[in-house]
């Protein structure tokens, strides 16, 4: 499938479409396609890709102080979800023409109906993700999802068939399994591919159609294998486990510091990719048991194990293959203040990874530039001693 | 370790200082012997052999843990309590000693603390209020409100091996069509309800009384009819009761709900605000300005600051904080008590909504203009608690879409539910002095 990217390498392209993030977006809208603006990895893409909408994840900019969403969001929440806001304030979302919001945490359902007040996207939509996961929370989701089909479809005019959605499912099956592909490239040491250069492509491809930035994964791969001068082997492998990182400075400065970061636990990572859709099943139920079900947030309550071992192998037993398979010698977990479901989980995480030998640093930053710094010492202390 | 608990009881003496507020009914001034029994009732029920169950205030399920034979200890009361004592303290910093970030809930840190205290020392933490808690059989988690109240549960493993178990309390968006989800928004309820009694009778060994769970509910219903009732009383003027009694009137309806002796409380309370109301007997004696407290929950670090008011003439005469929800209508079919739950459940968290559709689009907001007509308010005051997202995101949007619908002053104070390290009491008087004035001016305005 041919693209309209620049041509250059790849690399260098994933560095352009990463500083302008928007961009082929925009460029999108102005053409007459729909782009709809999504919160969270709880949305099911594959629903607006199967219409012929473009997916776009919204995100904040550490970079960009916050100035007018003061004026309507309190400063005690989720500094991300109010940079995100604020960039919406300021205009940068002027080219969505939807929105789609899923109760992932307290701080994104409530975002809902303030952002679709001040801003009023043609189309918004919340998606209520039960935190449960029996079996009548996978019926109660499947339900939710058929009614965000029918909102689509209200809007779009256009019907969306199982046929449409096996199709999507696909794309975004192939983008998956593509980004695992990259992923591989981690697991040498030195890994082939750097963690500033992994986040720069999954930041980029958030603002892509997914053919499009399919098309891109498969050069960077390709790129990447052929390629000299990759990473220098570092004393530490490096796991980065949170929420949201959409900007490279703080993963720059753990490789500055002496590490490789190898492989990620992020929302903006391997966690919104690494499980597949079912692509056999019915798509309506294979897509509620992916999201419900695929999505290692600590804000889906795993049912309590038989006994404590049990139960956080049951709640962070997925991270065993990553520390394996990645040979990660130590782990960071970075939080974003106000997080109430990441801080309320970091002192198990931290027991689990000690279970498992693994050192960890808990980092609880503001989403700033300001404080990205004032890390660096703790960072390379705690590199030092994993080293 | 007996040494360790002398140093955690002696080194955070409660402060001696008188931090509640002055009541003006009777009747609230039995509520803390109810509480006090509650604390107290769980060391009895524990010692006779029946299960006891941290719960989580409004999760829907009250009458149902009753009928199971639980009871139950509702660790959010705790933590106000701790904090009204000004005792705290020592519980917050053990659980951020133990890794947890010092923005988390304040009644989480609370518990969280006393629990990781109780575990270190083998006892209740030495002098903790009203005796401590019981160590719980059971952990009843859910998903009603916000997130710490299932995550709060699930932290709790590291320090006991305790059966939990937690469920969705769910709420459409206001923007829903709600008869397109109504039906599968009950169903699912009903669903997590049935999986919560299933777990309980498991867990006892007793099969639900579905006799008994209906005399519970109805039991329930009428009790929230009264306290309804109540707070309909308090349209007078001047204000019959104020926020601050309000604060101590919600045990009953939230901590004794299903029981005979919440429904007594309110029938009495009842009579004793038709009476004041009647005889004109306000909270102070020149009712100058009428406040709404508009939400956030309240300071329980610091309750007398609502007397404070009141020293410049001011009464919180409303507030939309822990308040019980309108009475609604079950579907006459529905002749389930579980399934009766599930749908009482759904109607009280979609109050409002066609209201909100035809003008603000905000529920909440709707609520908060009815007070301000109904209770002729001056003012209103919001409570920001730095470790609450729940309660406090949203406040500025409110204010904002009140000042679409009406003129009227509105502040925001800041601090927290239990932590006082985020309050500054120099700073809140500052800040309700100027604003108490311009609530005069606004109403000299309008003369």
């Amino acid at each position: 499938m041919s693209t309209q990217l620049p041509v250059k390498s790849a690399l260098d392209d994933i560095g352009t479409l990463y500083q302008e993030r928007a961009k082929r977006a925009r460029e999108l809208s102005k053409q007459g396609k729909g782009v709809v603006g999504y919160l969270c990895c709880f949305v099911p893409v594959e629903f607006l890709t199967a219409l012929d909408l473009v997916p776009y994840r919204i995100q904040g900019s550490v970079r960009e102080p916050i100035t007018m969403a003061d004026s309507y969001l309190e400063t005690i929440m989720c500094p991300y979800v109010r940079s995100c806001f604020d960039l919406a304030l300021k205009g940068d979302y002027e080219f969505l023409s939807g929105l789609v919001v899923p109760h992932s945490c307290d701080t994104i359902q409530r975002i809902y109906d303030i952002w679709r007040v001040y801003r009023e996207p043609k189309y918004h939509h919340f998606i209520n993700v039960p935190h449960m996961m029996d079996p009548s929370s996978y019926e109660f989701f499947r339900k939710e999802l058929e009614l965000f089909g029918r909102s689509l479809e209200k809007f779009t005019g256009q019907k969306l068939t199982e046929q449409r959605l096996h199709h999507a499912i696909r794309l975004h099956n192939q983008n998956r399994a593509l980004l695992r592909g990259l992923y591989e490239l981690r697991k040498q040491d030195p890994p082939l591919v750097s963690g500033t250069e992994v986040t720069k492509m999954l930041i980029a491809g958030m603002g892509l159609p997914v053919e499009e930035f399919n098309d891109l994964i498969t050069k960077v791969i390709r790129e990447v294998k052929e390629r000299r001068g990759g990473p220098t082997k570092k004393p530490a492998r490096v796991l980065l486990f949170g929420s949201e990182v959409d900007d490279v400075a703080f993963v720059q400065l753990v490789e500055a510091s002496g590490a490789n970061v190898v492989m990620d636990d992020l929302c903006t990572g391997s966690r919104s990719f690494w499980e597949d859709v079912d692509a056999t099943a019915d798509p309506w139920g294979a897509l509620a048991t992916r999201y419900l079900r695929g999505i290692h947030c600590p804000r889906t309550c795993v049912p309590q194990g038989k006994d404590r071992h049990d139960d956080l192998e049951a709640r962070f037993g997925y991270l065993k293959p990553y520390i394996h398979d990645f040979n990660v010698n130590g782990v960071i977990i970075y939080i974003i203040r106000f997080c109430d479901t990441y801080e309320l989980d970091a002192p198990d995480v931290r027991e689990y990874l000690q279970d498992q030998n693994i050192r960890s640093l808990y980092i609880e930053d503001d989403y700033s530039m300001t404080t990205i710094g004032q890390l660096r010492t703790r960072v390379q202390a705690f590199l030092e001693m994993i080293a | 370790m007996q040494e360790k608990a002398q140093q955690q009881g002696a080194q955070q003496q409660p402060a001696q200082q008188k931090t509640t507020a002055a009541k003006s009914t009777e009747t609230v001034r039995k509520v803390r012997g109810m509480v006090k029994a509650m604390y107290q009732g769980a060391v009895e029920a524990k010692a006779k052999g029946q299960p006891v169950a941290y719960c989580m205030v409004g999760s829907q399920y009250d009458e149902i843990v009753r009928t199971m034979g639980v009871f139950p200890i509702w660790t959010e009361n705790y933590a106000g309590l701790c904090a009204a004592k000004r005792d705290a303290e020592r519980f917050i910093m053990k659980a951020e000693s133990e890794g947890y970030s010092n923005v988390i809930c304040g009644y989480v840190r609370t518990g969280i603390g006393f629990d990781a205290m109780r575990r270190e020392i083998g006892d209740t933490p030495p002098t903790s209020p009203d005796g401590g808690m019981v160590m719980p059989d059971l952990l009843l988690g859910s998903s009603f409100a916000c997130d710490p109240r299932f995550k709060w549960y699930q932290a709790l493993g590291h320090y006991m091996n305790v059966p939990s178990f937690s469920f969705d309390v769910v709420t459409p968006p206001v923007t829903t069509d709600l008869s397109e989800v109504t039906e599968y928004y009950v169903k699912y309820q009903h669903e997590q309800l049935k999986g919560l009694v299933s777990f309980l009778e498991g867990q006892t060994k007793k099969k639900l009384d579905t006799d008994r769970l209906w005399q519970a509910v109805k039991l329930g219903d009428e009790t929230w009819r009264m306290w309804y009732e109540v707070d309909r009383l308090r349209r007078a003027i001047p204000g019959p009761m104020p926020s601050e009694d309000h604060y101590n009137a919600m045990v009953p309806g939230y901590y004794y709900c299903g029981t005979p002796e919440a429904l007594a409380f309110y029938q009495e309370l009842r009579d004793e605000v038709k009476a004041r109301a009647e005889n004109k007997v306000g909270v102070i004696p020149e009712e100058k300005y009428r406040l709404l407290f508009g939400g956030g929950l309240p300071p329980w670090h610091t309750m007398w600051m609502f007397n404070y008011f009141e020293s410049l003439g001011a009464v919180f005469v409303i507030e939309n904080a822990y308040r019980q929800y309108d009475p609604v209508e079950v579907p006459a079919h529905v002749k389930d008590p579980v399934e009766y739950i599930a749908w009482r459940s759904f109607l009280r968290m979609t109050q409002r909504y066609d209201k909100a559709k035809q003008r603000s689009g905000n529920p909440t907001v709707e609520r908060l203009l009815e007070f301000i007509n109904d209770y002729k308010i001056d003012g209103v005051v919001f409570h920001a608690t730095r470790s609450c997202r729940a309660t406090t995101i949203g406040q500025i949007h409110w204010k904002n879409l009140l000042q679409q619908y009406v003129d009227i002053p509105a502040t925001q104070l800041i601090s927290d539910i239990v932590d006082v390290r985020d309050y500054s009491e120099a700073q809140w008087k500052a800040q309700i002095n100027a604003f108490v004035e311009a609530v005069d001016a606004h109403k000299s305005k309008k003369r």
